[in-house]
C-alpha cells in the first residue's frame, strides 16, 4: 500500500509497462479460445475456407444440436464432473496430509522416501498402460468411474507441491507451539496448516481439476460404454474417420471447456478471497 | 465422504487416549501414516506396472503371444536405431524451446500479477490462466488449423506480413518442432504463472516494504527478496516441466498424427509406437528404462543447477 | 477462518452428491446406444434372423466404426428377435481396435461382437485363441455367400479357422470433377473418359494436359496415386510366408514420385483437413483408387459440390482398398446368439441395406445380381450408375496377403512420399531410407 504513496513518473512508465505486458499475454491465451468459439458458430466449410473465418457465425446451434445428437453430451459432462470432484477432493486431503508429514515431521526415512515419491514422477507412464489395465480388470472396474478415481489419487506433484509450501509458509514455532499445547498431530495439520496453506489448495485444486478434466488415454483404455464415458472420450465420438465436421468438433470442445471456465472462476473468487483475508491478517 | 469421516472419528478419540508411546515415536508413525496412502495406491496402481516394464525390457513380445527371454537384444536395438538417437534431440529440442521460456515468462508474468499497483488483476489472472483451462486435445486441433501448412495457414499468413515464405508446419524439421513447442508453451505458461503467483502471494508484504524504505531497486528487490524466497517453488516447477517435457506425448501425437513423422516423434511416443503401432512390447519397454535413467541423471543436474542459481 | 471452512464444506457437499449419484448411476441401466435415426427408409421385408425369439434375454455389446448405419439395422434385427438386445458403442476406427488389442492383450474387456479391419485382421488372426472359431458356428455353411478372398482374408491358412465375417469391401474407382475435365478439354462422360485413361501412361499424359490447360494437379494427395497402383498388385507388401517383397510396390512408388517431380500431383496428405477441404474447392481433378465408402466422404466434405463429382473406372483394373470383417471374441458368453446376428447382418440382403444407407460396398456377389442394386444411380455423382460401377470393379479385385506388419510398412512409405512431395527430398534416398527403417522395424517383431 505505502508503494502508492511513492507515485512519481518513473512508477508509471513501469506501471505502464506491466499494463502492456499482461494485456498482450492476456490477448494472446486468450486468441484461440475465441477462434475455437468462432469455429464452434460456423459452418465446416467456412473453417475450411481461405481466409478463414475471424467473426462467429450463425451456426451455434446447430453444431450442437449435431453434437447433442451424435454423443450423450450431458451424460458425459456429469461423469466428468464426477470424476474431477471427487479425486481432486481426495488428493487435495491425501496431499497435504502428506505433503505436512514431509515437512514437520521428524520420521526415519523421511528424505529417502521423499525422493521415492518424486523418482515415480519420472516413470513414463504410456508403458503400463497393459498391466494396469489387468489390474482395473482384476478389480472389476471396466466402465467404472472408481478406475479414473482411485489410479488419479497418487500424486506426486500434489505431495511435492504442498511440502515446498508448507515448509515456507507454515512456521515451524507455530507448529511446535500447538504441540506444546497439547495437539494432537492430526489437529496440528487440521487447525494450524490447513488454514494457511488454501491458496495452495485453490493453486492445486484448480490444477488437479483441470488435468482430470481434460484427462484422455487413459479413460479412453477402461471407460468403452457410453454410460461411462468422460466427456474428453464422448468428445472423440465426434471424429469420424471418413468426414471432419470441424464446426461440429469444436462446438463439442467448446462447450467442453465452458463448465471448466465457471469451475475456475468460482475456485479462483475463493483462491482471490483467501488471499485477501490472509492480507488483512498479517 | 467416507475417507472424511474415518479421519474425523480418528482423530476425535485420539485426544483422550493417555500417550503411553513417546512424543517422538507418535510423530513418527503418524509421519508413516500420512504418507501411507500414496505409497499404497502407488504399490498397487504404480509398482506393477513399472516391474512389468523392467521384465518386459528383457522379452519379446508382441502383446498377444507367448514372451520370449532375450536378454539385452532389445537394448541394443534401441540404442543403434537412429530414430532413438532422433526421438531424443528432438524432445531435447522441444525442451528448450517450449520449457525454459515458459518458466522465465511465467515468473515474469506472476511478478506483474502480484505488483500491488494493477488493477484488473482477476481479470488478467483469469485470461492468462485460461489456456491451461483448454484440454491437450483442443489445443492440438485448433493449433493444427493454425498451424496449417498452406498459405492460408494463420501463422503462414502472419509470416507473409513480414515478407516471410510460407512454412510447411507439418513436415519441415523445424517447422514440426516450433508448432508442437508453441502448443506446450501456450498451455502451460499460465500454470506456471499461477504456481508462482501463489508463492509470491506466501511471501510477507513487509519485506517488500523494508526493502523500499532502505531504498531497494526493484531488480534489487527481485533479486534479494522473490528469487530466494521463490526457490522452492522454483525448484518444483523447473523438475515438474522437465519431467513433462521430456515425457512430450499428446500433442506431437495429435499434431503429427500416426504417421509418426520422424521431424516430431518425441521418446515417448517412440515407445508408444514400438508398443502399440508395432507391437515390439519388448523394445518399447527397454526404451522406457533408457527414458527413466535420462530422466533421472537430466533432473538431477537441473535441480542442482537450479539449487546453486536461486541461492 | 470462516473462508476455508466454507470451501472444506463446499468439497465435503461436493464429494457427498457425489458419492451417492455415483450409486444412481450405477445402478442405472446402461443399454440403449444413442439410436437417433428413427426416421429410417428401410422397412422392407429383410430376411429375418433363425434365432427363435423365445430365448432368454441376450445383450450384445458390438463395437463398431465408421459409421456404418449398423444401429438402424440392429433395431430391425431386435423386432423378429426381441429377447436379444444389440448395444451399440460407436468410436473411431484406430480407437476401437486399440480397445479390441488391450482387452486381449489384458485377458478381459472384451465386447461380444468387435468390427476389425482389413488392415488389421492378420494382427488378431496371431491371437486366434482370444476368438471364436465361427466354423463351429455354422460359418462354413454360408462362406458361398461372400466373395472368395474376402473369405479368406478371414481365414487361417488350412482354412479350418474362421475369424470373421465380412462385411464391405472397397473395389477402387476413380472420382473425377467433370469441371475441371471440361476445363482441360477432356471428355466429361465416364465411360469416354474411362477409355481415354485406360492405361497409366494415358492418366500421365492426362495430367500435363491439365496441367498446361488449368494449371491445376491432377490429384492432390501423392498417397492416393501411390494407392490406386499398390492396390493393382497381387502381391503388395508381403508375401504369403511373411517375406517382406517390398519392390513389387517401387514401380507405383516412381510412377508417384515422377509426377510429384514434375509437379503433376499436389501435396496434400490423407485424412488431413486441407485434403477434406480441398475435395470442395475442384482445385484438382481427379481421385485414383477411391472405394466405395469414399463416396460418403466426399459428400460430406463437399455438400455443395453434387453434380460436380462423377465416377469412372479406374486405369488398368480396380483394386481393393479397405472394407472390415465382424469377429466375435472368446470373451463372450453368447456367441451363438453373437453368431445369429451378425450372419444375418451381413446376408446379402442386409448389405444391400448398408449399402443404400451409407455407401458401404457388400461383399456377397449374389447382391451384384440384383436389378434394384443395379439401377442405384447418386444424384450427387452426376447421376452415376454407382452399384454398378463398383460392382463392375469388384470383378477385377484380386486377392491380396496384406500380412500383420502391413501399417508398418505403409506408415514409412507414406512417410517417404510425403517429404518428397512436400520438402522435395530424392526419391531414391527417401525410398533407400524407408526401406531401412521398416527393416530395423520388422526385426524387433
Amino acid at each position: 500500500m505505502s508503494e502508492t504513496i511513492k507515485h512519481n513518473n518513473r512508477f508509471s512508465i513501469s506501471k505502464a509497462f506491466v499494463y502492456v505486458l499482461l494485456s498482450i499475454a492476456a490477448f494472446l491465451s486468450i486468441f484461440p479460445l475465441y477462434w475455437m468459439f468462432v469455429m464452434a458458430t460456423n459452418h465446416n466449410s467456412a473453417i475450411n475456407s481461405v481466409p478463414p473465418a475471424f467473426l462467429p457465425g450463425g451456426e451455434l446451434v446447430t453444431n450442437f444440436t449435431n453434437v447433442v445428437n451424435t454423443i450423450d453430451f450431458f451424460g458425459a459432462i456429469w461423469n466428468s464432473l464426477i470424476v474431477s470432484a471427487v479425486t481432486t477432493v481426495g488428493v487435495l486431503f491425501l496431499c497435504s496430509l502428506a505433503g505436512f508429514a514431509f515437512a514437520k515431521f521428524h520420521f526415519k526415512g523421511k528424505n529417502f522416501l521423499f525422493i521415492a515419491i518424486l523418482v515415480t514422477m519420472m516413470i513414463p507412464p504410456q508403458l503400463g498402460l497393459i498391466p494396469q489395465y489387468i489390474i482395473i480388470t482384476k478389480l472389476d472396474w471396466l466402465n467404472d468411474l472408481r478406475a479414473i478415481i482411485v489410479p488419479g489419487l497418487i500424486d506426486a506433484f500434489g505431495i511435492f507441491w504442498m511440502r515446498q509450501y508448507i515448509s515456507s509458509n507454515v512456521p515451524d514455532e507455530l507448529v511446535d507451539a500447538a504441540r506444546i499445547d497439547g495437539c494432537t498431530n492430526f489437529r496440528v495439520y487440521w487447525n494450524i496448516a490447513v488454514p494457511v496453506i488454501i491458496p495452495a489448495f485453490a493453486t492445486l485444486a484448480i490444477i488437479k481439476f483441470m488435468y482430470i478434466w481434460n484427462d484422455f488415454l487413459w479413460p479412453l483404455v477402461v471407460l468403452r460404454e457410453d454410460s461411462s464415458f468422460t466427456i474428453q472420450v464422448a468428445l472423440r465420438g465426434l471424429i469420424d474417420n471418413y468426414v471432419r465436421d470441424n464446426g461440429m468438433i469444436l462446438s463439442g470442445t467448446f462447450w467442453a471447456t465452458v463448465p471448466l471456465i465457471i469451475i475456475f472462476l468460482l475456485l479462483n473468487r475463493l483462491f482471490i478471497a483467501s488471499l485477501t483475508e490472509g492480507a488483512v491478517k498479517s | 465422504m467416507a475417507r472424511m469421516n474415518t479421519e474425523t472419528q480418528v482423530q476425535m478419540p485420539s485426544p483422550k487416549k493417555k500417550s503411553s508411546l513417546s512424543e517422538k515415536t507418535k510423530e513418527s508413525l503418524s509421519g508413516y501414516l500420512y504418507i501411507s496412502p500414496f505409497f499404497i495406491l502407488f504399490a498397487i496402481f504404480g509398482l506393477f506396472p513399472i516391474l512389468f516394464s523392467f521384465y518386459l525390457g528383457f522379452q519379446k513380445w508382441n502383446g498377444l503371444g507367448e514372451m520370449e527371454f532375450v536378454g539385452f537384444q532389445n537394448f541394443k536395438w534401441i540404442l543403434t536405431d537412429p530414430l532413438f538417437w532422433k526421438s531424443l534431440t528432438n524432445t531435447l529440442y522441444m525442451w528448450v524451446i517450449g520449457t525454459i521460456p515458459q518458466l522465465i515468462i511465467g515468473i515474469i508474468l506472476a511478478y506483474a500479477l502480484n505488483s500491488a499497483l494493477i488493477k484488473a488483476k482477476s481479470f488478467f489472472r483469469v485470461s492468462i490462466f485460461m489456456p491451461y483451462v483448454t484440454s491437450t486435445v483442443a489445443v492440438a486441433i485448433v493449433f493444427g488449423i493454425m498451424f496449417n501448412s498452406q498459405d492460408f495457414g494463420l501463422f503462414n499468413v502472419i509470416l507473409g506480413w513480414f515478407g516471410v515464405d510460407a512454412v510447411s508446419w507439418g513436415t519441415s524439421e523445424w517447422g514440426v518442432k516450433i508448432a508442437i513447442s508453441t502448443m506446450v508453451f501456450w498451455r502451460w505458461v499460465g500454470y506456471n504463472t499461477i504456481i508462482y503467483l501463489a508463492g509470491l502471494q506466501g511471501i510477507p508484504k513487509e519485506l517488500y516494504e523494508a526493502a523500499i524504505i532502505d531504498g531497494a531497486t526493484i531488480r534489487q528487490k527481485i533479486q534479494y527478496i522473490t528469487i530466494p524466497l521463490l526457490r522452492p517453488i522454483i525448484i518444483l516447477t523447473v523438475f515438474t516441466s522437465t519431467i513433462g517435457a521430456l515425457q512430450l506425448f499428446t500433442e506431437p501425437l495429435i499434431f503429427i498424427g500416426r504417421t509418426y513423422r520422424e521431424e516430431g516423434i518425441t521418446v515417448v511416443l517412440y515407445l508408444y509406437r514400438e508398443a502399440f503401432a508395432n507391437l515390439a512390447f519388448g523394445p518399447a519397454s527397454a526404451a522406457a528404462i533408457i527414458l527413466f535413467i535420462i530422466i533421472i541423471v537430466i533432473s538431477s543436474i537441473n535441480v542442482l543447477v537450479a539449487n546453486r542459481i536461486s541461492r | 477462518m470462516k473462508k476455508w471452512f466454507l470451501l472444506v464444506v463446499l468439497l465435503g457437499l461436493m464429494l457427498f452428491v457425489v458419492a451417492c449419484s455415483d450409486d444412481s448411476s450405477s445402478s442405472d441401466s446402461d443399454g440403449n446406444a444413442g439410436n437417433n435415426s428413427d426416421g429410417e427408409t428401410n422397412t422392407d421385408n429383410g430376411g429375418s434372423g433363425d434365432s427363435d425369439s423365445g430365448g432368454d434375454p441376450v445383450e450384445l455389446d458390438f463395437w463398431v466404426f465408421g459409421n456404418a448405419g449398423y444401429d438402424v439395422l440392429a433395431e430391425e434385427y431386435k423386432k423378429d428377435n426381441p429377447n436379444v438386445t444389440i448395444n451399440i458403442n460407436e468410436g473411431e476406427m484406430a480407437d476401437q481396435h486399440n480397445n479390441l488389442f488391450t482387452s486381449i492383450s489384458g485377458g478381459s474387456g472384451a465386447p461380444d461382437i468387435a468390427m476389425v479391419e482389413v488392415s488389421e485382421i492378420a494382427k488378431f488372426m496371431e491371437a486366434s485363441d482370444q476368438f471364436y472359431n465361427l466354423n463351429d458356428y455354422g460359418a462354413a455353411d454360408v462362406g458361398g455367400n461372400f466373395l472368395e478372398w474376402k473369405w479368406q482374408q478371414a481365414q487361417s491358412v488350412d482354412g479350418s479357422f474362421q475369424i470373421g465375417l465380412p462385411t464391405d469391401i472397397g473395389p477402387t474407382t476413380m472420382f473425377y470433377r467433370t469441371d475441371v475435365m471440361e476445363e482441360a478439354g477432356l471428355p466429361t462422360d465416364r465411360d469416354e473418359l474411362a477409355a481415354e485413361l485406360d492405361t497409366w501412361d494415358a492418366y500421365y499424359e492426362a495430367a500435363k494436359t491439365i496441367k498446361d490447360a488449368t494449371d491445376k494437379p491432377i490429384a492432390d494427395a501423392p498417397k492416393l496415386v501411390f494407392n490406386a497402383l499398390r492396390d493393382q498388385e497381387e502381391q503388395q507388401y508381403f508375401d504369403e510366408e511373411g517375406n517382406l517383397i517390398i519392390d513389387n510396390v517401387k514401380e507405383a512408388y516412381d510412377y508417384t514420385t515422377k509426377m510429384i517431380g514434375e509437379g503433376l500431383i499436389g501435396q496434400n496428405s490423407l485424412w488431413t483437413p486441407e485434403w477434406g477441404s480441398a475435395m470442395a474447392d475442384g482445385s484438382y481433378a481427379t481421385m485414383p483408387g477411391a472405394p466405395g465408402w469414399m463416396v460418403g466422404n466426399v459428400k460430406g466434405n463437399a455438400p455443395d459440390a453434387s453434380g460436380l463429382w462423377d465416377i469412372a473406372s479406374i486405369p488398368e483394373g480396380a483394386g481393393n482398398w479397405g472394407g472390415s470383417f465382424l469377429t466375435v471374441p472368446a470373451e463372450s458368453e453368447h456367441p451363438q446368439e453373437a453368431y445369429d446376428f451378425i450372419a444375418w447382418l451381413t446376408a446379402p440382403e442386409q448389405q444391400l441395406k448398408a449399402f443404400h444407407e451409407k455407401g458401404l460396398f457388400p461383399s456377397a456377389p449374389d447382391v451384384y445380381e440384383n436389378e434394384e442394386f443395379l439401377a442405384t444411380t447418386d444424384e450427387y455423382f452426376n447421376g452415376a450408375p454407382t452399384a454398378a460401377i463398383f460392382a463392375e470393379a469388384a470383378k477385377s479385385v484380386t486377392p491380396v496377403y496384406m500380412g500383420v506388419n502391413y501399417s508398418i510398412v505403409d506408415t514409412e512409405l507414406d512417410t517417404a512420399i510425403t517429404n518428397v512431395a512436400v520438402e522435395g527430398a530424392d526419391p531414391q534416398d527417401e525410398w533407400d531410407a524407408a526401406v531401412e527403417r521398416i527393416e530395423t522395424q520388422l526385426e524387433r517383431q
